[in-house]
């Protein structure tokens, strides 16, 4: 609806193992491009993120070659990644944990 | 995980269970298995010698009972519920959601974990009063359904409980007293049964046949036969049954006692009085010498069970071995693992035989049971992802195992590859337990085998700590991580350590005292900030170091904007920027736009003022900024613009649009509006058609005529309806045709109806008639035997085109039913290959059903079958499978029976075959047969399929087969229990069988089975209807008859006419119900006067009547009552509170009532009490507040609820709006603009609504703060690409009907125009109410073509329909139909109900079915549309 200002290039993952924080995600993805902004919310009650984020590209090539790869092991355990459908600007959670 | 051993479970189930008896066809399981002994494969028999020989054998007898009840629950999954629980579960009246979690978890793994229990409890006790269905399911928690609780500890919870619940006013009947024992039995509990007796008589509470068999059985565990026999004596006193639970605790109580020959002995004594001992009776036997130890005699009695045809279940081993071990004989149980034979449920139970061992400090022995879990679910997963034991670690965790013995566990776990990171996951459930010092000795281990400990694995450890501001406990656990040689990140300093401090330097003192290391680089940033607001020039030398690490601007932005507008240091603030610019140390994405974003922020920070006596600093610093090359976004710019234009600085506005890039560098000017879609819609080819109708019939008499013949046709007058229509032949119509045709089908005169028909077409042979008319005509044809022409005519109706639906199908049903009679299989055979070849109607059962029917009706099973089969191939539907079932079953028709069980477990798989057999034994009464269909391993419900047969049960009063179902599910995979039992009230309800709906009930204690409420009020009809005391509570519905109204007003009216008399309901508990029955009608006043009537003679209630009174008398803002009442309960009831609930209405009321610093004074008393306020109190009183200009309010509210960890739904602009509002109020427009603005230019907020802001200010007819307010609109839109203000203002003012405004507003900002989706939803929440459509029409003729013709018509139907305009709607249907649109069935039905209500009929067919149905059907298509729109 509103013009879209500037395009996103985003992957939403899940199945985030909790050893892992923003900062091993945005290192792990670094490898497909650069990375513009990531993220994981927390849940403020239990101190554990939530087991899935958000890794925003700044361009197409690297959320294809995220895209591509599969599958994406970290600590032993495999990511599902998938392309951001909803862009995380609407994700009101970010208030918990703005890392960008 | 669930799915994942749900569906590891279903994989074992088809391949072994049922096909593992030799000599069994490959393709289906084998038939004679299911009759014969079902899990010996040696006992193969021929079926129809165990038909004849078991169907006179239908014992009465209930079914066995079972001992524990979590033998009733089968499934347990590795559930983290606590963590989502917890938020939710705070919020004012979310408990009744929390039962049903509770109940849930419970249902489905047959255990809960104390945190869930424990918070429901408190819950419970903190929110309200618990009704005695509450306390019942509490209270039964509080046995084995607790695994990780030791025994004493959970005895103990359920007296805790029961204490507590009865001070809140819980009643407490004979099912409550008979959990308590239940309870006491699981957990091995010492007590007095003869105390227990006297305490449940002291309460006048008749113990009944479940209360004497669990203290007969308390009795036999400490070996106390005489005990036991004195209660016996007792049951029999009674005339009470003795069953076989009975027995079974005899056997235990002998053994225990010490004499094993006597507990042997109670098996003939059973069978002497005709009970067969059950699987539990042997059980008890087997846990006796197990208790022994002696192990021959545990496997010959197991063999003996065996050949007595009573099968241990894997669950009855399992306890066998937790006997083992408990008595300390583990060098018995790998015998024991050996015989388990991994069925149905496996997992789950063993995973509670498990924790149960591990809560006794058996854990080796349960580690010994953990390594047997099958490894067929490793398979599915991937083989990086094993996770089998987690449950296991996470208890060992949790109840403090020595770290020695983790380890070595962990280190099995990963060797053999059953879990692929033990010690991550044992540190992961420490840290959820808050468990420092056992996390820190983990990652201490992790770290000696080289895993990465990372500062954030401290955050659960810390954030306890934090939200309790306990600085000790932060220190502790840094000082940890230092232990550990991890430093604390950013985010830990800021998140969790900073906020329990005051400032750095405390933090500094703290540590050093402490000695802990501040050397970490992280630390750098807080001393950035610390910099950043004291001195910029140091600042950017210690930015410029080399050695500084790298930070994110965001860590200390803050701070630097704070710094950038204290100080006038241009040269440093110039500096720091293009340091910022260039140094991708402070960036994680673009340094452009971080730069940019800050200048946005630092002139967002800025206030009017602020901004104009720095007018010369900043164009100082933008202009060195250009000439440092530092370009900004073309978007940032626009918002910075915006922002300047808005401090009226236009000259500054110059200096920054330097920054942007020359390319980019465009005209200030509008963001061009978004192009409309032109669209086209059917208006002309509909004016087309009614224009060749009018010229097709222009003769005024037709329409008459029409109208006369279809009268006669309505009184079947033939005769003079076909003179009419020879006289006039000119003039008739189709439709006087079609009702003479119809006619004349009706009277089965197909002569006549054949010629109308060819005159008809001869008149016009375009026309067609309706599907009802033809359909009568191939009735009439077929009847006569004229098949051929029957199938030209529905050739025909293909040709036509003739409109069929959903109801047509029930046409042909009944069409081809009257066919049955005369028995030709072919001619329906061929008829209906035909309707579905030319798509006339759908395969369905109903339909296919009829080719069945012709067969049974002859009794010809094999043609049935044969044509099931066919039916099967050609339109995928088994059609009467149950009835031609039941059919061979009670011929004993093995081979038939056998090829259809074949064939039906082929094509709809062994489940469904097994559910048809089960049924079609219960139908015919071979109860035993069912019985072993439905023990079938892998056997699970089927909700709908138990239903269906219930349901037939109870429509054909079959009472036997349907107590037989009830009873024999009882351990039926995921069977929904208290729904069985409720299927079988509601037959008792039809029959007013009060005897066998209380032999239910009882059974059900026995069970131990939760009833729902609305179990509970049918149990109670059925009582009350046949003149029985109800001996329970009965949960209330708050809609109650209108008797009951009477009665109670009339007593009223006697209690007031005999004021100095002592009332009818002198004691208390009577005034109690009359009171609550008042408050309940609304009738808060009444009750009022009676509570202070009741108080003067010194009557004091339980704290429930007063809270409700309070709450009702809130309801009707009579807030000085309320408070009377409440100091009477205070003086009444010691240690009386208020009850959230009523907490809430006390602040809406205040707060509607203009009290807002009364309101607010609750609310803090109310959080303080650590209660939750409901959301409209929160609503309510910032909107106050809002009103009242009290910003200072609004900023407590706001922050108070943040201190309450939990979210409330709150609208997320409830406080941003309130605050607008409360500044337009005190006339400070400029800040309300600039708040508001502020949260629009940021993208994250865009769509949210300000439509309040808007709304209040026009009603108050504010033209200043509405002349800004639409100017920042107009702004944000033009600039910001941010409509929603803009369309939020335009829609307010087409509300108010200040359509001139409107008008120039959409003639400003036409991009309002383009949002649909506000639109709509504007038009939606207008066709809620009656008399908007006026407002509906005004936006429409604004903006005339914002949406679909055919989304917009319903909703203007449902206005007119709202408003019963019948005028209205009879308008908007024609253009409809001139138009072509298709309105749905949902408004249809709408406006036939319009037609029905003024008394006109409907002049077209109206959608059979109900508003409900054709609502959901409308959701379901929109919903497909969305998914197919995302495709």
């Amino acid at each position: 609806m509103a013009a879209q200002t500037k395009k996103v290039f985003e992957i939403f993952v899940t199945k985030v193992p909790w050893t892992i924080s923003f900062k091993e995600m945005r290192e792990y993805f670094g490898q497909f491009g650069q990375v513009k902004r990531c993220m994981i919310p927390l849940d403020r009650a239990t101190g554990f993120h939530k087991g899935y984020g958000w890794v925003g590209f700044s361009s197409e090539e690297g959320l294809n070659n995220a895209l591509q790869k599969d599958p994406h092991t970290l600590d032993g355990a495999k990511l599902q990644v998938q392309r951001n459908r909803r862009p995380f600007t609407d994700q009101k959670t970010n208030k918990d944990s703005e890392f960008d | 995980m669930a799915a994942l051993l749900r569906s590891a479970r279903l994989l074992k189930f088809s391949p072994s269970g049922l096909l593992q008896i030799a000599g069994s066809k490959s393709t289906g399981p084998p038939i004679g298995r299911l009759y014969s002994g079902a899990l010996r494969g040696s006992e193969t028999g021929v079926c129809s010698r165990q038909i004849s020989r078991t169907s006179g054998d239908v014992s009465s007898r209930l079914g066995p009972y079972t001992v524990g009840c979590v033998r009733n629950y089968a499934v347990a999954t590795e559930q983290k519920e606590e963590g989502s629980a917890g938020v939710r579960t705070k919020q004012v009246q979310q408990f009744d959601w929390a039962l049903a979690k509770l109940d849930s978890s419970v249902r489905r793994t047959g255990r809960i974990t104390k945190t869930l229990l424990l918070r429901i409890f408190h819950d419970i006790c903190r929110t309200g009063y618990p009704s005695g269905n509450q306390a019942l399911l509490l209270l039964r928690s509080c046995g084995a359904l607790l695994p990780e609780m030791p025994l004493q500890e959970r005895s103990e919870l359920a007296h805790h409980i029961w204490e507590k619940l009865q001070e809140l006013g819980a009643q407490y009947d004979v099912s409550h007293y008979n959990a308590l024992l239940k309870v006491y039995l699981q957990n091995e509990f010492n007590f007095s049964p003869t105390d227990f007796l006297a305490k449940m008589e002291a309460s006048n509470i008749q113990p009944n046949r479940v209360t004497y068999q669990r203290l007969i059985a308390a009795y036999c565990q400490n070996g106390n036969i005489e005990g036991a026999s004195t209660i016996l004596g007792f049951m029999k006193s009674k005339d009470l049954p003795i069953t076989d639970a009975v027995f079974n605790s005899l056997v235990t109580g002998h053994a225990r006692a010490g004499d094993i020959e006597s507990a042997k002995n109670i098996f003939p004594v059973m069978k002497g009085a005709g009970i067969e001992p059950s699987p539990d009776t042997y059980l008890s036997l087997l846990n006796a010498y197990a208790e022994k130890g002696d192990l021959d005699s545990l496997k010959q009695t197991m063999e003996e069970a065996e050949s007595a045809d009573c099968s241990l279940m894997d669950r009855d081993i399992m306890q066998v071995i937790y006997t083992l071990a408990k008595a300390g004989h583990q060098q018995h149980i790998p015998e024991m693992v050996e015989r388990l034979r991994h069925e149905r449920g496996y997992v789950p139970d063993a995973m509670n035989l498990c924790l149960r061992l591990i809560t006794l400090q058996l854990e080796d022995t349960a580690f010994y049971i953990l390594k047997t879990f099958p490894t067929l679910q490793s398979e599915s997963f991937s083989d990086d992802s094993a996770s089998l034991g987690n449950f296991f670690l996470r208890h060992c965790v949790n109840i403090g195992m020595s770290l020695e013995k983790l380890g070595i566990f962990c280190k099995e776990l990963e060797e053999s590859k059953l879990h692929s990171s033990p010690l991550t996951f044992s540190l992961s459930c420490a840290l959820d337990s808050k468990m420092t010092a056992r996390s820190l000795e983990l990652m201490k281990m992790l770290k000696e085998q080289d895993f990465p400990i990372r500062p954030h694995y401290f955050w659960p450890l810390l954030t306890q700590h934090v939200k309790d501001n306990n600085t000790s406990g932060v220190i502790e656990v840094i000082k940890g991580m230092q232990d550990l040689g991890v430093s604390p990140d950013v985010e830990t300093i800021t998140k969790y350590i900073l906020p329990v401090f005051q400032n750095m330097e405390a933090v500094r003192q703290a540590f050093q005292e402490a000695g802990i290391s501040l050397e970490s680089e992280n630390f750098w940033s807080l001393e950035v900030r610390s910099m950043a607001v004291n001195n910029l020039a140091e600042l950017c030398a210690k930015l410029s170091d080399p050695l500084f690490p790298s930070l994110d601007l965001s860590a200390f932005r803050g701070s630097l904007i704070i710094g950038f507008k204290k100080f006038d240091d241009v040269e440093s603030m110039v500096k720091i920027t293009e340091l910022l610019y260039k140094d991708e140390r402070f960036s994680k994405g673009d340094p452009a736009e971080t730069v940019s974003y800050l200048l946005y922020k630092l002139m967002d920070s800025m206030s009017e003022r602020e901004v104009q006596t720095q007018e010369e600093k900043l164009k100082n610093y933008f202009n060195q900024l250009h000439t440092k090359n530092i370009i900004i976004p073309q978007n940032i710019y626009r918002g910075i613009r915006n922002l300047l234009e808005l401090y009226n600085v236009p000259e500054l506005i110059k200096n920054i649009n330097v920054l942007v890039d020359p390319a980019n560098r465009g005209p200030i000017g509008n963001v061009p509006a978004l192009p409309r879609t032109p669209r086209t819609d059917g208006k002309v080819s509909a004016l087309e058609s009614k224009l060749a109708e009018l010229i097709a019939e222009n003769k005024p008499i037709a329409s008459v005529l029409k109208q006369t013949i279809q009268a006669l046709c309505a009184e079947e007058n033939l005769q003079r309806a076909l003179e009419l229509k020879q006289q006039h032949k000119q003039n008739m119509s189709i439709g006087a045709y079609a009702s003479l045709i119809g006619l004349c089908c009706r009277l089965d005169n197909l002569e006549e109806a054949l010629n109308l028909k060819t005159e008809m077409s001869q008149m016009d042979s375009s026309k067609a008639l309706d599907a009802n008319k033809y359909i009568g005509l191939v009735k009439s044809l077929c009847n006569n035997g004229r098949v051929e022409e029957a199938l030209d005519l529905l050739k025909e109706m293909k040709e036509k085109d003739v409109a069929v639906n959903d109801t047509h199908a029930a046409l042909f049903f009944h069409m081809l039913n009257s066919l049955v009679a005369k028995g030709s299989a072919q001619t329906i055979q061929l008829l209906l290959d035909t309707i579905f070849a030319l798509g006339l109607a759908k395969p369905s059962a109903n339909l296919c059903s009829v080719l069945i029917t012709v067969h049974l009706e002859r009794d010809d099973l094999a043609g049935a079958l044969e044509a099931m089969l066919e039916c099967q191939k050609r339109y995928k539907q088994l059609p009467r499978i149950h009835d031609i079932i039941v059919g061979l079953v009670e011929k004993g028709d093995t081979a038939l029976l056998q090829k259809a069980m074949d064939f039906v477990s082929q094509e709809r798989g062994e489940m469904t075959m097994l559910y048809d057999l089960f049924f079609a034994f219960l139908q015919t009464g071979r109860y035993r047969e069912a019985r072993k269909i439905v023990e079938t391993p892998g056997m699970r419900a089927r909700p709908g399929r138990l239903q269906w047969f219930a349901e037939k049960c109870i429509l054909g009063n079959q009472l036997e087969a349907l107590e037989h179902m009830v009873d024999m599910t009882a351990k039926l995979f995921e069977c929904d229990r208290d729904e069985m039992y409720s299927y079988a009230l509601r037959l008792c309800y039809n029959t007013n069988n009060w005897q066998k709906a209380e032999a239910l009930w009882t059974k059900m204690q026995e069970d131990n089975i939760i009833p729902r409420e609305r179990t509970l009020r049918l149990l109670a009809d059925i009582l009350k209807n046949n003149g029985q005391k109800v001996p329970f509570e009965v949960p209330e519905t708050w809609y109650q008859k209108a008797a009951d109204t009477k009665e109670v007003q009339q007593q009223l009216l006697q209690t007031a006419e005999t004021k100095d008399l002592p009332t009818p309901a002198e004691n208390g508990a009577g005034y109690q119900v009359q009171l609550l029955t008042l408050c309940k009608k609304g009738k808060a006043k009444q009750a009022y006067g009676m509570l202070k009537d009741a108080d003067k003679r010194g009557m004091a209630f339980g704290p429930a009547p007063y809270d409700f009174l309070i709450r009702a008398l809130l309801a009707e803002g009579a807030l000085e009552d309320a408070m009377v009442v409440r100091d009477i309960a205070v003086a009444r009831v010691p240690g009386f509170h208020l009850s959230d609930t009523a907490n809430t209405l006390i602040i809406v009321t205040q707060s509607k009532k203009g009290q807002t610093e009364d309101a607010l004074e609750t609310l803090r008393s109310m959080l303080q009490a650590n209660q939750v306020p409901g959301q409209l109190a929160i609503t309510r009183l910032t909107q106050a507040l809002g009103s009242d200009g009290n910003l200072a309010g609004i900023n407590e509210v706001e922050s108070l609820l943040k201190s309450l960890s939990t979210s409330l739904n709150l609208s997320n602009m409830l406080f941003v709006n309130n605050k607008a509002l409360a500044h337009i109020k005190n006339g400070d427009v400029e800040s309300a603009v600039e708040d508001l603005e502020a949260i629009f230019t940021d993208p994250d907020n865009q769509k949210f609504s300000v439509s309040f802001v808007f709304k209040s200010v026009l009603k108050e007819d504010n033209d200043k703060a509405l002349d800004k307010l639409s100017a920042m609109a107009e702004r944000l839109a033009n600039h910001f690409a941010c409509y929603r203000p803009a369309t939020d203002l335009f829609l307010q003012l087409v509300d108010m009907n200040k359509l001139e405004e409107a008008k120039f507003m959409l003639a400003r900002c036409n991009a309002v125009a383009d949002q649909k989706d506000i639109l709509m939803s504007y038009v939606m929440r207008r066709a809620q109410s009656p008399g908007q459509v006026g407002k509906i029409n005004a936006l429409l003729s604004l903006i005339p073509d914002f949406a679909e013709k055919d989304s917009l018509y319903p909703y203007l139907m449902k206005c007119h329909a709202l408003d019963k305009d019948l005028q209205a709607a009879k308008t908007l249907y024609e253009q409809i139909q001139k138009e072509g649109v298709v309105l749905d069935e949902l408004s249809l039905k709408r406006l036939a109900g319009l037609y029905r209500r003024n008394g006109e009929t409907v002049p077209f067919s109206e959608p059979p079915e109900t508003f409900k149905f054709y609502a959901a059907k409308l959701k379901d298509t929109a919903a497909k549309a969305d998914v197919t729109a995302e495709k």
